[in-house]
């Protein structure tokens, strides 16, 4: 049926109070994944604003391997990602298989250290 | 303490922020070379401001930089007037011209803050920025670093550089149509696989780097509309970096219209190109926010 005018009749809009409903945000953490070497595969959620990886057992990540320096590669908190910064180790940081001193981290980016490898995925 | 090469922006032409771009950055042309204390800025595109934002963090002070220009066209001199440490007054950059008396870039990174372009005049800068040269030789030992200069193949005429340190250098050579120096060129026409023999001079120069910055602007399919423009073919580039034996070649100054897949495609181009040619050099794409350490192993 076709509609009529009175359809079309300009009503008034009645102001209503409608209650916020409680939206939960669900915020992604950008992670490290393990695709080679000890303890792999296996993700690492980063949080924090400086992370260190290396084989001492202080480091906040610890990969269990005489490939690694102590304390090989800090992770630091940068433009909403992070840096990964080579702490000077002796077998170095390879970022897609270049020899890298330190590099903003993007999504995808292959890490090697060692005989380590891991991919970076940026958070949402 | 070492040596140090990170870039600031890679993207030539006119800045390109956004989502396409993140990777591999939008900034154009800027490239920070540290020799251990001695620092040494090349080009003063739109990165020099994000180098500046870090120089000012940065606990060494006051700041004493080298800086030289391959040219003055937009996307190489964009970020001067940005650039926060020429504003304090204890900091020295010292401009250099390619030959002796040759004061140009001085005067030109001035003018283009002449109040018809910026809003805040060149005397406003109050660190010391001091007009020099590279001498007769177009070449200087400046803080134990030597600087050599070469002259390159682009509209209005352009600069490459060399540094070199105890043994380790870095080329940087942006906006040179290498194409357009080809002893022969019709060997592109006739097969684009074949090897292209590259001027010796500019090998020469290359020779044995171990970082070759290069211009390599444009794909094998952007480039015939292109000739004239003032940049190469990245797979010319290659070409060059295999003749030259260097070590590594980052291609440079990726043209606003590529994107990071195309830069990627454009990359692996370039690798398949240096495998056919049977030579090991390590290429990649410049990448803003990258910094390399030359004076360590290249190879796990």
């Amino acid at each position: 049926m076709l509609p009529s005018q009175d359809d079309h009749a300009d009503h008034m809009t009645e102001e209503q109070l409608v209650p916020l409903l409680p939206v939960q945000v669900y915020a992604r953490p950008h992670v490290l994944q393990q695709i080679r070497g000890p303890l792999s595969p296996q993700i690492i959620e980063l949080r924090g604003d400086q992370l260190i990886i290396g084989r001492n057992p202080d480091v906040d990540i610890r990969i269990p391997s005489a490939a690694l320096s102590r304390h090989h590669l800090r992770l630091d908190k940068y433009q909403g990602g992070y840096r990964a910064v080579d702490l000077d180790s002796s077998n170095g940081f390879f970022l897609n298989e270049i020899r890298v001193s330190s590099a903003a981290l993007r999504d995808g980016d292959t890490i090697q250290l060692g005989n380590a490898v891991f991919v970076y995925h940026e958070g949402k | 303490m070492g040596f140090y090469v990170r870039f600031w922006g890679t993207r030539g032409s006119i800045p390109t922020p956004g989502r396409t771009t993140h990777r591999y950055g939008g900034n154009t042309s800027c490239v920070e070379i540290r020799f251990d204390d001695a620092l040494f800025i090349l080009d003063g595109g739109t990165g020099l401001r994000e180098l500046g934002v870090d120089l000012m963090r940065r606990p060494q002070h006051p700041v004493v930089a080298h800086m030289l220009f391959s040219h003055m066209h937009w996307d190489h001199i964009q970020g001067f007037p940005f650039f926060t440490p020429a504003y304090v007054p204890q900091n020295t950059f010292t401009i250099y011209g390619a030959t002796s008396g040759d004061r140009r870039f001085h005067q030109l990174l001035s003018g283009q803050m002449r109040s018809e372009y910026f809003p805040v005049d060149f005397s406003a800068l109050h660190s010391h920025i001091v007009p020099s040269d590279l001498g007769e030789l177009s070449a200087r030992t400046l803080d134990g670093v030597l600087v050599r200069c070469f002259v390159q193949r682009h509209p209005g005429g352009s600069f490459a550089y060399s540094l070199e340190k105890n043994g380790h250098r870095v080329v940087y050579a942006t906006d040179n149509e290498i194409d357009l120096t080809l002893p022969d060129p019709s060997v592109v026409q006739r097969d684009l696989l074949a090897p292209r023999a590259i001027p010796s001079e500019f090998i020469e120069f290359c020779r044995g780097a171990d970082l070759l910055i290069c211009d390599g602007q444009y794909t094998e399919a952007e480039y015939p509309s292109k000739v004239g423009w003032g940049h190469p073919r990245a797979t010319t580039v290659v070409d060059a970096a295999v003749q030259a034996a260097v070590k590594q070649l980052a291609i440079f100054h990726h043209d606003p219209m590529q994107s990071d897949d195309d830069i990627e495609q454009k990359i692996g181009d370039c690798r398949s190109r240096a495998r056919r040619l049977g030579s090991d050099c390590l290429i990649f794409a410049a990448r803003e926010g990258v910094e390399l350490r030359l004076d360590t192993p290249l190879t796990p």
